[in-house]
């Protein structure tokens, strides 16, 4: 029974192993994308997803979560669309209620200034306010 | 393979909002100031961990008013190197959120 149990364990973990063993990928001496970041292919396309989705709606704290997760991943489905190359990409979405109060957004980011950018995008209503922020970050 | 820790992140973005904001109410005219120094020092101490990351840090100040804030982020990226890290912290004035984005190089 132990040598059975022995055996079992050291093939689960060789094949963790096997899982976890990096893929080596044949050099391509590329060191930019072939399809760059357009910012304002990107902008346009956010602008216009907001004003489709968020034009009707009126502010409501039950159904407005779930529309701002909606409106992030259309976002960022629409980026994957545009296919650039070798980017990852940051979709960050917040709808605000208007209320007269005051709100301050503030962003910082450690990235290569020549290869990663960034897009945003505003959409305001009568009851609420939508900010879009896009982050595209080079990767290879 | 470095891979983003989420518990390391959040106790430096926590760090990081005391000592900006610790015991302050809400003032308009510090508000520059504050979101400035907290994402900056955020920034500061990940990079000082030294890993092979990008990060990427917003926050968020509002006044507290009644008024409802939604965030959603949506990311695409290798998910066993990269992760996000979101820490909700409020006073009795306002409520800040901040979100830091760790991408492995």
């Amino acid at each position: 029974m132990e040598e059975e149990n022995l055996n079992d364990s050291t093939e689960a973990e060789l094949a963790l192993r096997a899982n976890r063993a990096k893929i080596r990928y044949v050099n391509t001496y590329r060191l930019e994308s072939r399809k760059k970041f357009r910012d304002c292919l990107v902008r346009d396309k956010a602008q216009a997803i907001l004003m489709n989705k968020l034009q009707q709606a009126k502010y409501d704290g039950i159904s407005s979560p779930s529309l701002c997760a909606s409106v992030s991943e259309e976002i960022l489905k629409a980026v994957k669309e545009l296919d650039f190359d070798r980017y990852k990409y940051v979709v960050s979405v917040l709808i605000v209620e208007k209320a007269g109060q005051a709100m301050n957004v503030a962003s910082r980011w450690v990235w290569d200034a020549q290869r990663d950018s960034w897009v945003s995008a505003k959409f305001e209503s009568e009851t609420f306010i939508a900010l879009a922020l896009i982050m595209a970050c080079y990767y290879d | 393979q470095p891979s983003f820790v989420v518990d390391e992140v959040s106790s430096i973005i926590k760090e990081a909002i005391e000592s900006a904001m610790g015991g302050n109410a809400y003032q308009h005219s510090k508000v520059n100031q504050w979101t400035t120094s907290v994402v900056e020092q955020t920034l500061s101490q990940l990079t000082k961990l030294g890993k092979p990351f990008k990060y990427i840090v917003t926050c968020v100040i509002m006044q507290k008013n009644g008024a409802g804030l939604h965030t959603a982020s949506s990311c695409f990226w290798d998910n066993s190197s990269d992760g996000a890290c979101t820490v909700r912290w409020e006073n009795k004035t306002m409520y800040c959120i901040v979100s830091a984005f760790g991408l492995a190089i």
